[in-house]
C-alpha cells in the first residue's frame, strides 16, 4: 500500500469521524439543554429520573454504554435491528454528551444572579422572554470554556466507535497497520486528530471572541 | 390612591418580617421609607412589586384588587394572567441595578417596551434617548453597563424602569451600592423626577435627601410602620422613642 492510498484511505475515515463528531453535537448540544432544565422541574420524579441518568452517563465507561446500546436490543428483548451499528453508535454518542452539556448548562444558569431574573420579573417579561432573552445569551458565554474542552474530548472519544467496529479513522488505523505491519498509520491519524482539534480551537476561540462585546 | 396596601403580612418560615402593615401612596406623591436594616423595608417593596406574595392583606393598584383576604384569612392573589396587567402600574429601581449587561444601554431601556408592551421599535428609541438626555448620559447610548459607572448604571436602571410609563416608581436604597462621591447625581435625577410629579417611594439611608425632597417619611422597625408623617416632623420632632433613637445614629 503506497503512502497516498494510505491516506486517502483513512481520510475517508476521517469523514466517518466527522460524521460522528457532528452528528453527537447536533444532537446533544440542544438535547443537554432539556436534560438541564428538567433537572431543575418542579416535579421531584422528574428530577430524581434526570439525576440518576445523569449518574450513569457520567459514571460509566462510554465505551461500555455503546455495546449497550449496540448490543441491548438483541441481547435483552431478543430485538433484531437492521443497520443498528451506526443508529447505536450515534444514540450512545448523544445521551453521552448530553449528560456532560446538561451539567455545563447547569452550572451556567445557577450563576446568573437572582437580580436578573427579578429585574425581568419586574419588567414583565415572560419566563420564555426572561430566559431566551436575558438568561440564555449569558449563560453561553459563560460556559463556552467548558464546551470548548468537552468538544475536544468528543473529537478524541470518537476513537471509541471502534468498539462496535465502525469505519472511523482509529479503526481503520488499527487494521492498516496490522495489515501493512506499518506504524505510519497510528501517524496519520494523530496528525488528523491534532488538525481537526486545532480547527475546533480556532473555531471556539472566534465565537468566544465574538461574545467579548461585554462583561 | 396609586397603591393602598392593607393590613400586609409576611413571613419567611415562621419569621415574621411584615406584621399588619398598612401604606397607601396617592398620585404624585414622594414617600420617603427609614429604618434599620431588616426592618422589612425591602420587603414591603417587593410585595408591592409582585416580586413577593403576601401571606394575608390586600394590595390594590387605583382602586383594583390584585390581591385581597379571604374569608380564612389568607392571601388570594388575582390570575397571572391579570397580574401582568397590575405589574404594569409599578416599576422598581434596585440595590444593585441589575442591568442586563449583554445589552447596550439603549437596548437595556427599549427591550421590554418592544417585547413586553408591544411598542413601535422606533418610537420606543426615541423615547429611550429623551429618558438618557434627561438622566444626562445621553452619549452613553451604545455602550454596555460594565463600561458605566455605578452612578451611571443605576440612572440606566432608573431610564429601564421609566420607559415602561409606571404609574408608581419604587427604589430600594438606590446609593447604597454607589461610592459617596456618585450618590449626588442619583439623588439628583430622583429630585427631578419628584419635581415633575412622578408618583415615588424610596427606601433610602440618606436623610437629608429624604427631608428634602419626599412629602411623607415612614420610619419601619420590626416589621411595623413605627411613625409617618411630614418630614420636617418626623425629623425634627420624633414622637416615638424608637425613632428619636434611629435618628440619633445619623447626627453628627
Ligand atoms: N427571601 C428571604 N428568606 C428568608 N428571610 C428573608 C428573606 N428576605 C428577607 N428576609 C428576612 O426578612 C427580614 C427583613 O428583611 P428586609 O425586608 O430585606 O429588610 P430591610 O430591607 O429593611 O433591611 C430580615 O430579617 C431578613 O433576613
Ligand atoms: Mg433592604
Amino acid at each position: 500500500m503506497t503512502l497516498t492510498t494510505m491516506i486517502s484511505t483513512m481520510a475517508a475515515g476521517m469523514l466517518r469521524t466527522t460524521g460522528i463528531f457532528a452528528l453527537t453535537l447536533i444532537g446533544s448540544l440542544p438535547l443537554g439543554m432539556v436534560v438541564a432544565l428538567l433537572r431543575k422541574s418542579r416535579f421531584a420524579p422528574v428530577r430524581g429520573i434526570i439525576r440518576g441518568f445523569i449518574s450513569i452517563m457520567r459514571g460509566t465507561p462510554l465505551m461500555l454504554q455503546l455495546l449497550v446500546w449496540y448490543f441491548g436490543p438483541y441481547y435483552l428483548f431478543g430485538w433484531n435491528i437492521g443497520n443498528w451499528r451506526f443508529p447505536a453508535l450515534i444514540l450512545g454518542f448523544v445521551l453521552n454528551y448530553a449528560a456532560y452539556f446538561a451539567e455545563i448548562y447547569r452550572g451556567g444558569i445557577e450563576s446568573i444572579p437572582v437580580g436578573q431574573y427579578e429585574a425581568c420579573e419586574v419588567l414583565g417579561y415572560t419566563k420564555s422572554q426572561t430566559f431566551m432573552r436575558v438568561i440564555l445569551p449569558q449563560v453561553i458565554k459563560n460556559i463556552m470554556p467548558s464546551v470548548t474542552n468537552e468538544v475536544i474530548t468528543l473529537v478524541k472519544d470518537t476513537s471509541l466507535a471502534f468498539t462496535l467496529a465502525y469505519q472511523e479513522v482509529f479503526s481503520l488505523a488499527k487494521q492498516i497497520s496490522a495489515s501493512q505491519t506499518s506504524f505510519m498509520p497510528f501517524l496519520i491519524a494523530g496528525i488528523f486528530y491534532f488538525i481537526a482539534n486545532y480547527l475546533v480551537e480556532i473555531i471556539m476561540n472566534r465565537i468566544e471572541k465574538s461574545m467579548d462585546y461585554y462583561k | 390612591m396609586i397603591i393602598e396596601m392593607k393590613n400586609i403580612r409576611k413571613s419567611f418560615d415562621g419569621l415574621e418580617v411584615l406584621k399588619d402593615i398598612s401604606f397607601g401612596v396617592d398620585s404624585g406623591e414622594v414617600v420617603s421609607i427609614i429604618g434599620p436594616s431588616g426592618s422589612g423595608k425591602s420587603t414591603l417593596l417587593r410585595c408591592a412589586t409582585f416580586l413577593e406574595t403576601i401571606d394575608g392583606g390586600e394590595i390594590l393598584y387605583m382602586g383594583e384588587h390584585a390581591a385581597h383576604t379571604d374569608e380564612s384569612g389568607n392571601a388570594v392573589y388575582v390570575s397571572p394572567h391579570e397580574l401582568r396587567h397590575f405589574r404594569s402600574y409599578c416599576g422598581l429601581v434596585f440595590q444593585q441595578f441589575n442591568l442586563f449587561p449583554h445589552y447596550s444601554i439603549l437596548k437595556n431601556i427599549i427591550d421590554a417596551p418592544v417585547h413586553v408592551q408591544h411598542r413601535n421599535i422606533e418610537e420606543a428609541k426615541t423615547e429611550a434617548m429623551e429618558l438618557l438626555s434627561k438622566m444626562g448620559i445621553a452619549d452613553k447610548a451604545d455602550a454596555y453597563p460594565y463600561q458605566l459607572s455605578g452612578g451611571q448604571q443605576q440612572r440606566v436602571a432608573i431610564a429601564r424602569a421609566l420607559a415602561m410609563n409606571p404609574e408608581i416608581l419604587f427604589f430600594d436604597e438606590p446609593t447604597s451600592a454607589l461610592d459617596p462621591e456618585l450618590t449626588g447625581e442619583v439623588l439628583k435625577v430622583i429630585r427631578q423626577l419628584a419635581d415633575e410629579k412622578m408618583t415615588m417611594v424610596v427606601v433610602t439611608h440618606e436623610m437629608p435627601f429624604a427631608k428634602a425632597v419626599s412629602n411623607r417619611v415612614i420610619f419601619m422597625d420590626g416589621g411595623v410602620i413605627v411613625e409617618q408623617g411630614d418630614p420636617l416632623k418626623v425629623f425634627e420632632d420624633p414622637q416615638e422613642e424608637r425613632t428619636k433613637q434611629f435618628l440619633r445614629v445619623f447626627e453628627r
